[in-house]
């Protein structure tokens, strides 16, 4: 099967017509290793974890308070510098890049939504999608149309005014959500993003997350604690104690770690 | 980024406020601690910059224009004489004492200018509001200063007194001449003059004013007259700037006055880091989620250096109204502030200059802000 994520001439950067395979990786981890500290101090947060996010699924990472979830997913989004391993994005091994090329990676690859929403209180919800999307790529032109469109996507349209103090949770995690497709990245990484909801209000995001997986052909990975959510996952990584413990697919087949390491199979047409 | 700064800033508007309040109070101090220090600098030198001279001729030594050692007529006949010299009027400043109407003295600063029917002297009192100034020339006749009425409990032209035992006749008021001493200036004739200073001896001369034959150029005229025994010729401008640095340092009013004025900016800078820095820690996830997905440090610190900006603009609209508000109130205690259009383009360049460091803390903040720290709790 064959997803499209839809073109956005916003973004000079993402202009272009990305077609990707339901499956097809768009990053991997490989033997990624993060220690804080140093000497008889350090701390071994994650070890030897290797692991493929794909076109079009949701992945799901569980794992208990203090396995290394949060170091694990800080590294899939070039937000930590692992110590060791490799991290495969656009094709090349970005383990080793430093802050001055890792922004421009990270507004062309990923959306982050937390727990905690993080939106701007004083600005209404398209202005914290189009501050984002101008934050992420300073020549966006039409940053506010943009927005207006990610809003109604969200099913925000009505409310897209609104300061977030109007808003309740779930429609702010809404407007989270419509702030990381800014610039059209290919993967959304959530860090809790339902934990602070109701249930009926976080299996609604969920259920809006699995459609952008499933429509647009994003990549979505999904920290945590619930398990309620399994029945969006394509697949679910178990972490514990800085290991990965198992991957697990929605079939319930374990799949082994990812050993091919090669080019970026996303194929960009101008 | 300048709507989101904006926004940001009146989201609190308490605090903004306060910013405001700070900035604006930062920039009434500057321009009136320094407006007063220019206005009294101008009224130190304000008799020399009226003058049309193109020399001021005194004792070698002289550091201001008030505190001048007198020479004698000869004197200012050997400078009448140096080649190039077109004119050479004597002028003679001295203090003595004015009779109030109740009996008491007051000091004065008396001006002695040479003055002849159809003579045109270097120096004459200007701001003439009231009398007639031609009158100068007869005995007894002096020119004061309309803002001294309270001082030497006179209220209108015809006034009669004694300055120094003889008699004193106001024949005409100005408006803006005062001295840095506070003691007020009386304009009078140099006969009368040296009738009101008899402690100086006979014939006193203090300044000798030379105008310079035109196309004779004065450094040279200048060089012959310095040649001559204990004597020093400066140009007009060379002498304001003497009495000016005199008083500016011997007295220590500039350093009194721009350090109030830099205290003004301590405050402002104190007051308006204090208001970033809080409210760049109070959104400091926010700005670590825009870092998280890819928006640069340079676009951050745009956000926080537009915020410092707008807070520096609005304090300037606020806060120079309000210096003009106090030169209006000042005016009234015969205070000059010197606002000029070059010192309110400094002061606002200075405001600036103070908010943007200002905001260096919360530019500092945002640059360590390590973007993984968004997934930490």
């Amino acid at each position: 099967m064959t997803t499209a994520i839809a073109i956005n001439e916003t973004f000079p950067s993402a202009a272009r017509a990305i077609t990707i395979e339901r499956g097809t990786p768009l990053a991997r981890l490989a033997g990624v290793a993060k220690t804080y500290g140093s000497g008889e101090t350090a701390v071994a947060a994650l070890s030897n974890a290797s692991l493929e996010i794909r076109a079009g699924e949701v992945t799901l990472i569980e794992g208990p308070s203090g396995s290394g979830k949060t170091t694990l997913i800080s590294i899939l989004g070039l937000l930590l510098t692992p110590t060791a391993g490799e991290v495969w994005i656009e094709g090349k091994n970005v383990a080793g890049l430093g802050e001055r090329v890792l922004p421009g990676l990270r507004a062309r690859n990923f959306g982050f939504v937390f727990q905690g929403f993080n939106l701007f209180p004083a600005l209404s919800a398209i202005e914290n999608v189009a501050i984002a999307i101008r934050m992420k790529d300073p020549r966006a032109r039409n940053a506010d149309a943009e927005a207006r469109r990610l809003l109604e996507l969200v099913g925000l349209g009505p409310r897209m005014k609104h300061l977030p103090a109007d808003l309740s949770g779930g429609q702010k995690q809404r407007v989270a959500i419509a702030r990381a497709l800014g610039g059209n990245p290919p993967i959304l990484i959530g860090d809790e993003p339902t934990a602070a909801l109701d249930t009926r209000t976080a299996l609604s995001v969920m259920e809006l997350l699995k459609e952008l997986a499933i429509a647009q052909g994003r990549a979505v990975v999904v920290v945590t604690h619930d398990p309620r959510l399994e029945r969006f996952a394509d697949r679910v990584v178990r972490v514990e104690d800085g290991h990965i413990q198992a991957i697990t697919s929605s079939g319930g087949q374990r799949e082994s770690a990812p050993l091919h390491l090669g080019p970026d199979p996303r194929r960009s047409q101008s | 980024m300048w709507n989101l700064a904006r926004k940001l800033l009146l989201h609190d508007r308490l605090r903004f406020a306060v910013a405001i309040a700070g900035v604006s109070v930062s920039v009434m101090l500057v321009l009136v601690q320094v407006g007063l220090y220019y206005g009294f600098m101008d009224t130190a030198s304000s008799i020399i910059d009226a003058s049309k001279a193109d020399l001021w001729v005194g004792k070698k030594g002289n550091e201001s224009f008030e505190f001048a050692t007198p020479f004698d007529d000869r004197t200012y006949y050997r400078v009448a004489s140096v080649p190039g010299v077109l004119h050479a009027e004597r002028l003679l400043v001295n203090f003595s004492q004015f009779k109030l109407a109740d009996g008491g003295d007051l000091g004065i600063q008396v001006v002695g200018i040479e003055t002849a029917p159809g003579h045109h002297p270097l120096l004459t009192p200007w701001n003439v509001i009231a009398g007639d100034t031609r009158r100068l020339a007869e005995p007894g006749a002096i020119v004061l200063d309309r803002s001294e009425y309270p001082k030497l409990k006179i209220d209108r032209v015809g006034h009669i007194t004694e300055i120094a035992g003889v008699r004193a006749e106001v024949v005409a008021l100005t408006s803006g001449i005062r001295s840095f001493t506070t003691s007020p200036i009386i304009f009078t004739d140099l006969r009368t003059a040296r009738s009101y200073l008899p402690q100086l001896g006979t014939d006193p001369v203090t300044y000798v004013l030379v105008e310079v034959n035109p196309g004779v150029d004065v450094a040279a005229v200048q060089a012959r007259i310095n040649a001559l025994p204990h004597l020093a010729a400066y140009t007009t401008h060379e002498m304001a700037r003497r009495t000016r640095t005199y008083w500016s340092e011997r007295t220590g009013v500039g350093a009194g006055f721009f350090t109030t004025a830099v205290l003004g900016i301590i405050v402002g800078f104190v007051v308006v880091g204090q208001i970033l820095y809080s409210g760049t820690l109070q959104y400091i996830r926010e700005y670590g989620t825009l870092k998280a997905m890819g928006a640069r440090n340079s676009a951050v610190v745009r956000v926080i250096l537009s915020q410092a900006m707008i807070s520096a603009a609005l304090g300037f609209v606020v806060g120079a109204p309000l210096a003009m508000a106090m030169r209006a109130a000042m005016k009234g205690a015969n205070l000059t502030v010197a606002l000029s259009p070059e010192l309110y383009t400094v002061t606002a360049a200075i405001t600036a200059v103070m908010c943007a460091f200002a905001a260096l803390l919360s530019i500092v903040k945002v640059l360590r802000l390590d973007p993984a720290s968004v997934f930490k709790g």
